[in-house]
């Protein structure tokens, strides 16, 4: 440390020395070899391995045109992380020539990631999920994306009770949640309003549940079921189970979320209150969409490729083959973050998540952008997806 | 196989004001940066309505007019500065002290400062002026070395510089022991030591004066867009200049030759590189230990490391709240929230585990207004440890023990400002040093680098900068180089280090 001196002419001389007493205590360390890794570095990675390669161990149809896919990860120093039950992932496979993404709730709970299992619900919708049900064989390599979103209990930000509305398998990350507070992994309280059409098209079998943290109110849309309700979520239903003091929370498809975020915004709910997760982007409706011509540089290399205006342009990375970063498919997560050289895009503002500064030096989602003319983008690529 | 006269692994700050550098000099530079970003810590995020800042509370060396200091000078340099926004913040900071029952705003300005610290105790404005004026010297001493590329004249150093000299082996606390610096101006003037962190018993008074000073001069600014509008910036000046950059791609080996010179990189995916000179924008303890052939490495480059310590491993919890700063009534846009303005006990406190000692906090809309909608708040609180006190977390106990820390930086806050802050938290996320380590892949977590330490000083390693070079063709820019850390020293150490890798390629030329 430090020593002054009461004759300032020694300190000079000791400032002109700083670089000596450097030296020496360089050459007085030892020299035994450096750590190869450290504890939170390997932390760090188990928590967030990136893209884990896994494969379908099982698949059983669960609710009618719904089936539970479990996948099972390679290697043992490659497993599922722990996660907060709510969070998505992304699966990736290669179909016929294109090597596709696409995010899905985890439906399986955060201990049973520890035990090497994660599972997802998925429904009868899209060209992806009917490869996952109908094509896929079990065995087949996938790669998945590791968990992400903010559908989850946080205790600091959220109420002590979680007032969940769910459509359809909207309401797996719910189910994640229910399977998390039985094994004691989150602590809060769940009151959900389940919306489905018949009995037949259940995921789960809430009777079972003898928690009093758990409460699950279903409501059929398409039949008359006694002792449950029936109809849509109206805001007749809402402030009938909403429970004092909590937080809502919800998962459905958009249609589910215009029609309940007007009943909630009746009932004086402010929209910024209630988390809602987001739904993928979908294709336009649109007859003889035009085609443009993409040219996309991969690191140095450079690929020509076609892309419809009805479609995102993530999609039309897909189909050609290329092997590109994805993952929440709504604009939001900044994965698929792209240098636009030229041309021009559309974008739904409900769906434009890039940064501030993105804008100013044109950087695009591809997951939420479509073509409006010939461009020119810069994707950093996903080597790992070559191994699909 | 490809071929560059440079390439930089990293396109945090160092590595980014490298390469521009390089550029600039008309030779060809690739950037390998394993995020799909470039900026290293220095970028945003977003959850929900907010866009949060990563890591920049403020940014030192821009300045304003006339008055500009060194991190202006490079982004004029390197083409950076029309490309970026700056807005100015009003005050340097609004101290909190427990301990010594301080509240207390000091504003910037040295004029300024005097005056505030005026009203502090009797002729604590004269007592702080000696103090600054101090820190004056050393900072124009500091200036005068560089330009002389380390060389000064002597003849000016003992007349002009003489102060310089006398105390550049002190430490901070050293030099207001021996101007008698009445106990409160001490502690107003030390709440900056947590930016610098080390603790002021084991700094040296010429690195606090060369940080500081220009800090209380000319102020400091965030760019409007948050940092990554700069790291942006960069990467288009990389393009325009006809760089490359490559992202989602890591380096995973520096190759060397029969003689220990860098010969080439290898990435991730198994491609090779050729180059001859490298600039690693991470840490040396990374790079010996995994990144080379062990035959490469001297002995020496091992005690170096072993000799350093690694210095803070950050925390941050980051909130976007539902009512307005002046709802809630956050006035500032920088505070200090300490259990003491002591800053070695704060350094041991902050040392073992479980200790909270104190916060930076930074609300943005008080600088920047239009940074989240109306009638919200962006809040963001860091704070370091000076030891390795997250190895033991479990990875099951991960969120809940991150909320709990954050819970308690939250309770502080609130205690400290009179505010309510917990019942309108609408977005949190909560950085940690597995965060951290996960983003920049540095050990530990740290993301202070190497610790300024007495022995380890600024000086002291800006003159043996070329001692420590070992392998040729291989340099450290960033956090982990000369300058240790912050944005103006990474972005300067980045540059510095492009200067003497073009000096390292023309004697390449001469042979
Ligand atoms: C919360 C927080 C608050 C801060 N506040 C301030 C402040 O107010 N003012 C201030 O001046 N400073 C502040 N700092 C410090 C400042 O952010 C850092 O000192 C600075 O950004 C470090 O820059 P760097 O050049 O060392 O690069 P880093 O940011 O460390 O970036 C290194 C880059 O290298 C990449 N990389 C690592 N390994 C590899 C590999 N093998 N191959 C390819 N790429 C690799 C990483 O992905 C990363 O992008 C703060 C830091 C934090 C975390």
């Amino acid at each position: 440390m430090f020593k002054r001196d009461k004759d300032p002419i020694v300190d000079v001389k000791k400032g002109l020395m700083i670089q000596d007493v450097r030296r020496k205590a360089i050459d007085d360390a030892p020299n035994s070899p450096l750590p190869k890794s450290y504890k939170v570095n390997e932390l760090a990675h188990d928590l967030h391995p990136g893209h884990i390669k896994a494969t379908l161990i099982k698949r059983e149809e669960i609710g009618l045109n719904s089936y539970l896919l479990t996948f099972r990860s390679l290697s043992e120093n490659e497993r599922f992380p722990y996660f907060e039950a709510g969070q998505f992932i992304s699966v990736s496979a290669k179909v016929n020539e294109s090597i596709v993404t696409r995010p899905y709730s985890i439906f399986s709970s955060p201990m049973e990631a520890l035990k090497g299992i994660l599972s997802i619900a998925v429904g009868r919708d899209g060209f992806f999920s009917s490869y996952l049900i109908d094509i896929m064989e079990l065995g087949t390599k996938v790669i998945i994306g590791d968990p992400l979103g903010d559908f989850h209990y946080n205790s600091l930000r959220d109420k002590k009770t979680i007032f969940g509305i769910a459509g359809g398998t909207g309401v797996t990350p719910f189910i994640s949640m229910i399977k998390a507070i039985e094994e004691g992994s989150e602590d809060f309280n769940l009151t959900l309003l389940y919306g489905v059409r018949t009995k037949k098209h259940l995921l789960y079998d809430f009777r079972k549940l003898k928690n009093p943290k758990i409460k699950v109110i279903v409501v059929f849309s398409d039949e008359r079921v006694p002792g449950y309700e029936c109809g849509f979520i109206t805001k007749e239903l809402i402030s009938k189970y909403i429970p004092k003091d909590s937080s809502i929370f919800m998962c459905g498809p958009d249609k589910m979320y215009s029609f309940v975020s007007n009943e909630l915004s009746q009932l004086g709910i402010d929209k910024n209150l209630v988390r809602m997760e987001h739904n993928s982007i979908k294709s336009i409706d649109m007859e003889n969409p035009h085609e443009f011509e993409l040219k996309v540089h991969l690191r140095d290399e450079i690929y020509t490729i076609k892309a419809k205006e009805n479609e995102t342009i993530l999609t039309a990375f897909e189909r050609s083959g290329l092997c590109v970063p994805s993952k929440c498919r709504s604009g939001i997560c900044g994965l698929c973050h792209t240098r636009l050289i030229s041309g021009s895009y559309f974008v739904d503002s409900k769906n434009d998540h890039v940064r501030l500064a993105d804008k100013k030096f044109r950087y695009i989602h591809p997951c939420a952008s479509y073509p409006r003319s010939d461009m020119e983008l810069d994707v950093p690529p996903l080597d790992i997806l070559k191994e699909l | 196989m490809k071929k560059y006269d440079c390439v930089v692994i990293g396109a945090g700050n160092g590595g980014l004001a490298a390469a521009v550098k390089i550029l600039l000099s008309g030779k060809t530079c690739l950037v390998c940066e394993k995020h799909n970003i470039p900026g290293g810590f220095a970028t945003s995020f977003k959850r929900g309505r907010f866009e949060f800042e990563a890591s920049l509370h403020e940014l030192n060396g821009i300045g304003k007019g006339n008055l500009f200091g060194g991190t202006r000078r490079i982004m004029d340099e390197l083409g950076v500065t029309p490309l970026v926004e700056w807005i100015q913040i009003k005050n340097a900071y609004r101290l909190i002290s427990k301990k010594e029952n301080i509240d207390f705003i000091l504003p910037f300005g040295i004029d300024n400062i005097i005056k505030a610290c005026d009203t502090l105790c009797e002729n604590g404005g004269i007592e702080a002026k000696k103090f600054l004026d101090l820190s004056k010297t050393v900072y124009e001493a500091v200036a005068y070395i560089g330009e002389c590329n380390g060389k000064p004249d002597k003849e000016v150093m003992q007349t002009k510089y003489y102060d310089y000299l006398a105390v550049s082996s002190y430490s901070v606390n050293e030099v207001f022991e021996s101007l008698n610096t009445p106990e409160i101006i001490k502690n107003v003037l030390s709440a900056y030591w947590s930016y610098l962190g080390v603790g002021f018993d084991n700094m040296s008074f010429v690195h606090f004066a060369n940080m500081a000073y220009s800090y209380f001069l000319m102020g400091a600014t965030v760019p409007k867009s948050r940092s990554h509008e700069m790291s942006l910036a960069f990467e288009k000046r990389i393009h325009d200049l006809g760089g490359d950059i490559f992202f989602n791609t890591e380096v995973v080996k520096i190759l060397t030759d029969e003689n220990g010179h860098v010969k080439g990189v290898e990435l991730k995916n198994g491609d090779i590189i050729e180059t001859k000179h490298v600039i690693a924008n991470i840490s040396p303890h990374k790079v010996y230990a995994n990144m080379l052939d062990e035959k490469a490495i001297p002995e020496r480059a091992i005690k170096l490391c072993n000799f350093r310590k690694f210095a803070g491993r950050g925390l941050t919890v980051f909130l976007g709240l539902n009512k307005s700063p002046e709802e809630l009534g956050i006035t500032e846009h920088s505070y200090f929230v300490y259990n003491s303005s002591d800053s070695v006990e704060m350094y041991k406190e902050m040392s073992a585990k479980g200790h909270y000692a104190g916060q930076a906090t930074c609300c943005l809309n008080n600088v920047n207004p239009g940074c989240s909608e109306e009638g919200t708040t962006i809040l963001y609180m860091t704070s370091l440890f000076f030891d390795d006190v997250w190895k033991d977390v479990e990875e099951k106990d991960y969120f809940k023990y991150k909320n709990e820390i954050a819970s308690h930086f939250i309770d502080e806050f609130e205690k400290a400002t009179h505010t309510n802050i917990k019942d309108h938290i609408e977005e949190i996320a909560i950085a940690t040093p597995v965060t951290y380590a996960r983003y920049a892949g540095h050990p530990e977590g740290v993301i202070y680098g190497y610790e300024n330490t007495y022995k380890d000083n600024l000086m002291a390693r800006v003159m043996m900068v070329n001692e420590d070079a070992f392998i040729k063709g291989l340099r450290f820019g960033g956090a982990f180089g000369e300058r240790g850390i912050g944005y103006p020293s990474s972005y300067t150490s980045g540059y510095n280090e492009a200067r003497r890798t073009l000096k390292d390629m023309e004697e390449d030329s001469n042979v």
